[in-house]
């Protein structure tokens, strides 16, 4: 390689106060998701009026202006449509080990969660059928997650 | 809708500024905008008299100052004249412009300035890709599965592979191309060579994309000056160009609402609007800066573009077609990748960019050969959650 030329400029710095925001997040009108979770389901929301299907559910419909909208279990098999492996990871995730993301389409909606029980992500194919569960991955922490059907 | 866009008045750009990108901890904000508007005053041949509105850009998620739009136009010397923020993600530079153009062709002002600038090696890289994870869709995405910006890409990367057979290789040869631009930009981030080999080799990021897959965290500053076709008279400008295109669009910030993963929907809408609006089709286009914030993204920008079939834009750039003096010259500043990526700042660099190549200013090895004088600027938030096109002429 040429020599690397990179722009890296330091000089002096102080540092600033820290800041730390804790958000608090209303789930009222998504409660039933959240206790589905805890029961290992993943629900969606159906507009009792049009048919609309929302995942994330939501409980207002823009499309027909209804609100209050009918709760529906996603089925617990579908197929991977994407997926990647997150070396790089964020703060909030430094914990864990480098996790598979994958998108996968259950029925008529898709759902984002944990690809489990592969290790190598070269192993890993668009179109591969898996298992939806729920896992505890951490204290308080369910999270979505699939594996190989 | 469409047809009011012929009853504003033409606008060009007649002055443009850019810093030196890579991390700049020698510089405060207002300090590295300062460097990038004083550069596009004095290429206008302007003061800040001259200036009747200035639109500041500015993500402002990583800093240390939450507001930051005033306090960058205070330190240029232009307080009584706006500022009117603008964000909008990554794509915000191009939105700033965007914002200063409807000001000038709606003849609310004949003179304006936009600047996009952003300041994000100021904290570590791992709070960075929790606030790009975090941005767009927090709860139903970030706050289960951590997902971050290279990851977002990285799905769609998977899927684009599978779907067309696209190649790791096909996604190297792009940071090879860009930072081989890069190596020639003394304004650029990283201004050395790679080669495939280093690329495949890189350490892993989010597969399949890599560090060097990867646009870094960066800080930097660019800006430009916009008038009326009234001003450019009045002026004497030597070269005007001309916006003659400006299109937008968004796409549902719900990965898993989006009807597929192999290209973005508001890339495609907003080039639409723009070709429309500029009377032109993709393949006018001579030389083009697109938003390759990882090498994928490249790839799915031929193809959303339209210089390229869906499909075909890994083939697109093995056959040399994106490399300078191809079917378009693509990131001849070094894009994303090898130039770097201060947020807001992209957008407008773009702009310089384009600007300056439409001029034939820039030294061989990097001056794109032009028949028609076509450029175009392609700015993308998040995951395509937004995309401006602006077609520039001159
Ligand atoms: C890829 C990424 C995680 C790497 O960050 P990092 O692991 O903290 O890397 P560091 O800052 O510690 O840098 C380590 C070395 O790699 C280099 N480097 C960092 N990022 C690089 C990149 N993208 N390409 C090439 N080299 C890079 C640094 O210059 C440094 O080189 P040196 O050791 O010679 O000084 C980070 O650049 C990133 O998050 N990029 C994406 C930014 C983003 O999402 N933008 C919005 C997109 S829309
Ligand atoms: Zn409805």
């Amino acid at each position: 390689m040429s020599e690397k030329r990179t722009v890296k400029r330091q000089g002096p710095t102080i540092d600033s106060i820290p800041l730390i925001y804790r958000h608090k997040i209303p789930i009222s009108k998504t409660h039933r998701f959240w206790q589905g979770l805890a029961e290992g389901r993943i629900r969606a929301t159906r507009c009792g009026t049009c048919g609309s299907i929302y995942f994330p559910p939501q409980d207002d419909c823009p499309r027909c202006m209804a609100s209050g909208l009918e709760w529906v279990d996603l089925p617990k098999r579908g197929t991977i449509e994407a997926f990647t492996k997150v070396y790089a990871r964020p703060q909030g995730y430094e914990h864990f080990d480098p996790y598979i993301v994958a998108i996968v389409g259950v029925g008529d909606a898709r759902i984002i969660g944990w690809l489990m029980g592969v290790e190598d992500e070269r192993n890993v194919r668009v179109g591969m059928d898996v298992e939806v569960d729920v896992v505890e991955v951490g204290p308080g922490k369910l999270v979505p997650v699939f594996r190989p059907a | 809708m469409m047809d009011r866009a012929e009853t504003m008045r033409r606008v060009a750009v007649i002055g443009v500024g850019h810093s030196t990108f890579g991390v700049r901890g020698d510089v405060t904000l207002q300090e590295l905008a300062w460097e990038a508007i004083a550069e596009a005053l004095k290429d206008a041949g302007l003061t800040q008299k001259d200036i009747e509105v200035s639109v500041v850009g500015v993500v402002g998620t990583r800093e240390y100052e939450l507001m930051p739009a005033v306090p960058v136009n205070d330190y240029a010397g232009l307080t009584h004249v706006g500022p009117i923020r603008v964000e909008a993600a990554c794509a915000t530079g191009l939105a700033a412009l965007t914002t200063a153009h409807n000001y000038v062709a709606s003849g609310m002002a004949d003179i304006a300035l936009a600047v996009g600038v952003e300041k994000m090696t100021e904290v570590d890289t791992a709070t960075s890709l929790a606030v790009g994870g975090r941005a767009g869709n927090y709860l139903w995405e970030f706050h289960f599965v951590g997902t971050t910006m290279p990851a977002q890409y990285a799905l769609y990367a998977s899927a684009h592979m599978a779907r067309f057979g696209t190649t790791e290789e096909h996604m190297a040869l792009v940071a090879v191309k860009n930072h081989r631009h890069a190596a020639r930009n003394p304004k650029a981030h990283f201004q050395y060579e790679v080669t495939v080999e280093e690329v495949l080799g890189s350490r892993p990021v989010a597969w399949p994309i890599k560090l060097l897959d990867s646009s870094p965290i960066s800080d930097g500053a660019a800006a430009a000056v916009l008038a009326s076709e009234d001003a450019v008279r009045r002026l004497g400008v030597d070269v005007p160009v001309w916006v003659s295109g400006i299109g937008y669009s968004s796409e549902t910030p719900n990965m898993v609402r989006r009807p597929h993963y192999v290209g973005l929907e508001a890339t495609v809408r907003a080039a639409a609007m723009a070709y429309k609006r500029a009377g032109i089709s993709p393949t006018d286009v001579e030389v083009a800066e697109v938003h390759d914030a990882f090498t994928i993204a490249e790839i799915m920008a031929y193809e959303d573009l339209g210089f390229v079939e869906k499909g075909m834009g890994g083939k697109f750039v093995a056959e040399g077609q994106s490399d300078l003096g191809g079917k378009v010259s693509v990131n001849v500043s070094g894009g994303l990748k090898g130039k770097g990526h201060p947020l807001a700042a992209t957008g407008l660099s773009m702009v310089y960019e384009i600007v300056k190549q439409l001029r034939e200013e820039r030294e061989r090895g990097r001056q794109a050969p032009l028949k028609r004088y076509v450029g175009l600027a392609h700015n993308v938030a998040g995951i395509g959650h937004q995309a401006y096109v602006v077609v520039l002429r001159r």
